[in-house]
C-alpha cells in the first residue's frame, strides 16, 4: 500500500489522531488517579472515552445569543486539520510515511501556528465573555509559543542538513538529538503544552473561566473541540519523538513501534505534567517565554549550529 | 435502549450544583462521591442539582441556569436544613428531591434521562426580550453613541482609559451567583479591558434574610457559631476547622488546575481524625514546597492589616498579626496553643496559613481528648473570631474584596476571591445573642 495515496494517508492521519486521542484520555485519567491517591482501575480507564464520548453525542449542542455559527463549527475542524498536517509530515516508520516533504520542519511550524486561529475562533464564537477572554488569551501568548517552537526546530535540523522529518530522523541513527541538544526537548514539550492548551498552560480552557473556550460548547461540538485539543498534543508527541528521539531507531521491535513507544512517553510526560504542576500565570509565562525560553533557544541554535559545522 | 445510550448512561454523571440556603457543605461532599462529576459550567451537566433552599433573589439567576443545561437535562434537590422554598421551586419545570448526599438516587435520575424513560425539561424562561432595544439609538443597538447600548438586555462595551492612556474596550459584566469558581452566592459588578478587571463592586446578598424569610443555615460554619452560645467539644471544633481548611485547599487546587490532587484533599477532609494530623503536615509541607503554586500566589491580593482593618482571623494572621480567640479561651490553655502566623499578607502566604493551621487543629483535637469549651464571649472560627454583635468575618473580608480585585488580571481576581475563603450566606448571618449573656 502506497500511504502517500490520498485516501490511504487520510485513513492513517486519522487513525494516528483517533488512537492517540484514545491513548490522551486514558492515561491522563490513569494519572489523574495516581496524583488522587486512588485505586488505578484499568476497565474503567479503557472504557472511560467511550462512555463520555457517547453522552457528547446524546447530549444537545447548545447555542448562545447571535453567535458565529459558521466560525463554532470551523475552529475544531481547523485544530484537528492542524495536527493531521503536522502527523502527515511525520514518518512514522522508513516505509510508512504520508508526506514526508523536504520542508517538514517549516510545514510543522506553520501547522502549529495556525491553532492560534482555530483556539481563537472557538473563543471568539461563541459571544460570550468567558469563550472570548480564553481565546484572546491564547492569542496574547501564541508568540511566546512559537518563537522556541520555531528555534528548536531549526537547531533539530542542523545536524541532519535538512528540513525533512525523515531525513532528520536518520540523522539520529548514532545519537538522538535528546542527547546532542540537551535544551531541545525540555524547551518544545513547554511549547507543546501550551499549544495543546494543556495542563499548567491551559490558559484558554482554564478553570477560573468556568471552562473558556469550551463554557458555552456542549454535545456534538465539545466531543470535536476535545478531540481537537487531543489531536494537538498527539501531534506535539508524535514531533517530539520523530525529532528529538530518534523516531522509528531502535533495537529489536519494528520501527512503527518504537515510534508508537516513544510517542506513548511523550503523551505520558506531557500528561503528567498537567497533574503536577499548577496553572501558570499568563504574565509571568510571556516573561519567561522571552527573557529566558526565547534566550536558551537561540543558544540551543547556535551551539547546534556550531557542532555542525 | 441502543449501544450508544448505554455507553452514555455508564459515564461519571455530570453535575452543575447550584447552593440555596443551608447547601454549601452537601454541595462541597459531591466532590467525593463515585461516579459523579462536577462540572465548571451548565452547559457541560445534564443533571442541575439545587442544594439547599433557593432565595428570591437567587431564583431569576436559577432559572437561566436551568435554561443553560443544553438536555437531556433535570432539576434535582437536596433538600438541607430548614424545610421552605417549594414556592420558589416551584418555577421550574420538573424538581425531583432526592435524598441528600446519595450519588446512587442522581445515577438513577441520570440513566432515565439519558435512555429516555425520563423526558428532558422544557425550558424555564420564556425566549422574549426582556428589555426592548432593537431600533433605539443611532445604529439601532439600543443605546446612544456608538458602542452604548443594551441589546439583549446586557450593556455594550464603553471605552475607558488604561494605565497606558490608550482608550480601550471596557465591558460591563456581572459575574454570579452561581458562576462556578466563586463562592456560591457571590455576586460581583465588575468592569474588564481584556482580561484586566478596571473597577469591582459587590452585587446584592442574595442569602439576605427579609422579613418573614425562615431562618437561615446550617452554615458551614454553623458548629462555630453555636459554640458561642453553646457548650463544644474542643475535639469537635478543631476537627471541623481542619476539615474546613482542607476543603477550602481542596478548591484552591482545583482553581488552580490540579484537579487530582484537590480530590485527594477533599476525599481526605470528609475522614479526617485527629490521628492525621502527620499526614496533614506532610501534605502541608509538600504543598509549600511546590514552586507552581507558589508562582501563582506569591504576590497576589496583598492584604494590609493596618489599611483593610483586619486586626484579627486568618488572613490578619498571614500577614503576622498574632491575634486569635483561642489566646484568651480557658479551654485552650492547658492545650499549649501558639497561633501561628505567617508573613507577607499575600494569597501564598494565606494558602500556607490555611494548611498549617489544618494540621494544627488536628494536633489540638487529639491533645483535648473529651475537653468541653464553656460558651464564650468569642469563638475563633476558621475565618476569624465569632463574636455577638460583631460583624461576621465573611462580612469584613467581603468589604474589602472589591478593592483588591482592581488592576489585577482575571486569574489573579480568582486567586484572591478564593484565597479569602469567602461565604456568602455566612456574611448575612447573625452570631447568636445569647453569646453575650
Amino acid at each position: 500500500m502506497t500511504w502517500s495515496s490520498p485516501l490511504a494517508g487520510v485513513l492513517l492521519v486519522g487513525a494516528v489522531l483517533v488512537a492517540g486521542a484514545f491513548v490522551v484520555v486514558v492515561v491522563d485519567r490513569a494519572w489523574g488517579s495516581i496524583a488522587a491517591h486512588q485505586r488505578v482501575r484499568v476497565a474503567a480507564l479503557v472504557a472511560g472515552p467511550a462512555r463520555d464520548g457517547a453522552l457528547l453525542l446524546l447530549t444537545r449542542p447548545s447555542t448562545t445569543e447571535r453567535p458565529d455559527a459558521q466560525a463554532w463549527v470551523l475552529a475544531p475542524a481547523l485544530v484537528v486539520a492542524m495536527a493531521a498536517a503536522v502527523v502527515a509530515a511525520v514518518p512514522l516508520s522508513p516505509g510508512i510515511a504520508v508526506a514526508d516533504v523536504d520542508d517538514g520542519i517549516v510545514l510543522i511550524g506553520a501547522a502549529f501556528a495556525l491553532v492560534m486561529v482555530g483556539v481563537y475562533l472557538h473563543g471568539w464564537s461563541a459571544n460570550s465573555p468567558m469563550p472570548l477572554t480564553g481565546g484572546y488569551r491564547f492569542v496574547a501568548l501564541a508568540l511566546s509559543y512559537e518563537m522556541p517552537l520555531a528555534l528548536v526546530l531549526i537547531a533539530a535540523a542542523l545536524p541532519a542538513e535538512s528540513l525533512s522529518v525523515g531525513a532528520i530522523v536518520a540523522s539520529q541513527h548514532d545519537i538522538w538529538n535528546v542527547v546532542r541538544q540537551p535544551l531541545g526537548l525540555p524547551l518544545y514539550l513547554v511549547v507543546g503544552l501550551g499549544l495543546a492548551t494543556w495542563g499548567p498552560l491551559n490558559m484558554a480552557d482554564g478553570a477560573d473561566l468556568a471552562g473558556g473556550t469550551t463554557a458555552e460548547v456542549s454535545g456534538v461540538s465539545r466531543l470535536s473541540w476535545e478531540l481537537a485539543r487531543r489531536s494537538v498534543l498527539v501531534a506535539v508527541a508524535v514531533v517530539g519523538a520523530a525529532v528529538f528521539l530518534g523516531g522509528w531507531q531502535g533495537p529489536l521491535l519494528p520501527g512503527w513501534l518504537w515510534m508508537a513507544v516513544k510517542t506513548l512517553v511523550l503523551v505520558a510526560v506531557l500528561t503528567g505534567l498537567g497533574h503536577r504542576v499548577a496553572r501558570i500565570r499568563l504574565e509571568r509565562f510571556v516573561v519567561v517565554a522571552w527573557a529566558v525560553l526565547i534566550p536558551v533557544a537561540l543558544v540551543d541554535v547556535f551551539v547546534s549550529g556550531a557542532l555542525a559545522l | 435502549m441502543g449501544l450508544i445510550s448505554r455507553l452514555a448512561a455508564s459515564a461519571d454523571v455530570p453535575v452543575f450544583p447550584v447552593v440555596g440556603i443551608g447547601g454549601r457543605t452537601a454541595a462541597r461532599s459531591l466532590a467525593t462521591l463515585g461516579g459523579i462529576r462536577v462540572v465548571d459550567h451548565p452547559r457541560a451537566a445534564v443533571l442541575m442539582l439545587l442544594v439547599g433552599r433557593p432565595t428570591r433573589s437567587l431564583l431569576r439567576p436559577l432559572l437561566a441556569v436551568h435554561d443553560q443545561l443544553s438536555g437531556p437535562r433535570c432539576t434535582v434537590w437536596w433538600r438541607t436544613g430548614r424545610d421552605g422554598g417549594d414556592e420558589l421551586v416551584a418555577a421550574l419545570p420538573a424538581v425531583e428531591v432526592l435524598p441528600v448526599g446519595d450519588a446512587s438516587a442522581l445515577r438513577r435520575v441520570f440513566t432515565e434521562l439519558v435512555n429516555g424513560a425520563r423526558a428532558s425539561d422544557p425550558p424555564a424562561l420564556d425566549d422574549i426580550e426582556t428589555t426592548p432595544w432593537r431600533g433605539v439609538g443611532p445604529y439601532g443597538q439600543g443605546g446612544s453613541g456608538m458602542t452604548g447600548g443594551t441589546p439583549y438586555g446586557r450593556p455594550l462595551v464603553g471605552r475607558a482609559p488604561d494605565p497606558d492612556g490608550l482608550q480601550l474596550d471596557q465591558l460591563p459584566l456581572q459575574v454570579g451567583p452561581f458562576f462556578g469558581p466563586f463562592p456560591p452566592g457571590l455576586v460581583l459588578h465588575l468592569e474588564v479591558q481584556g482580561d484586566v478587571v478596571r473597577h469591582a463592586s459587590l452585587g446584592e446578598n442574595p442569602f439576605t434574610r427579609w422579613p418573614g424569610d425562615a431562618p437561615l443555615g446550617p452554615l458551614e460554619s454553623g458548629v462555630f457559631f453555636d459554640a458561642v452560645a453553646e457548650v463544644a467539644p474542643v475535639a469537635g471544633l478543631e476537627l471541623a476547622r481542619a476539615r474546613h481548611h482542607l476543603r477550602w485547599a481542596s478548591d484552591a487546587l482545583r482553581l488552580h488546575g490540579l484537579c487530582s490532587p484537590a480530590r485527594r484533599l477533599a476525599a481526605l477532609a470528609e475522614r479526617i481524625a485527629p490521628g492525621d494530623a502527620e499526614l496533614v503536615v506532610r501534605i502541608a509541607r509538600q504543598l509549600g514546597r511546590s514552586r507552581s503554586l507558589a508562582s501563582v500566589m506569591r504576590g497576589v491580593g496583598v492584604v494590609d492589616p493596618e489599611r483593610h482593618g483586619l486586626r484579627q482571623g486568618i488572613v490578619a494572621r498571614s500577614t503576622g498579626v498574632p491575634e486569635d480567640a483561642r489566646l484568651s479561651d480557658p479551654a485552650y490553655r492547658p492545650l499549649g496553643f501558639e497561633p501561628i502566623v505567617h508573613e507577607g499578607g499575600d494569597a501564598w502566604a494565606r494558602f500556607r496559613q490555611r494548611l498549617d493551621e489544618a494540621a494544627q487543629a488536628l494536633i489540638l483535637a487529639e491533645r483535648a481528648g473529651e475537653r468541653i469549651r464553656a460558651p464564650g464571649p468569642a469563638v475563633e472560627g476558621p475565618r476569624g473570631a465569632l463574636a455577638a454583635g460583631a460583624p461576621s468575618p465573611s462580612g469584613q473580608l467581603l468589604g474589602i474584596l472589591p478593592e483588591l480585585l482592581v488592576d489585577q488580571e482575571w486569574g489573579d481576581a480568582l486567586t484572591i476571591v478564593t484565597s479569602l475563603d469567602l461565604d456568602v450566606e455566612e456574611a448575612a448571618h447573625e452570631v447568636p445573642a445569647e453569646a453575650s449573656a
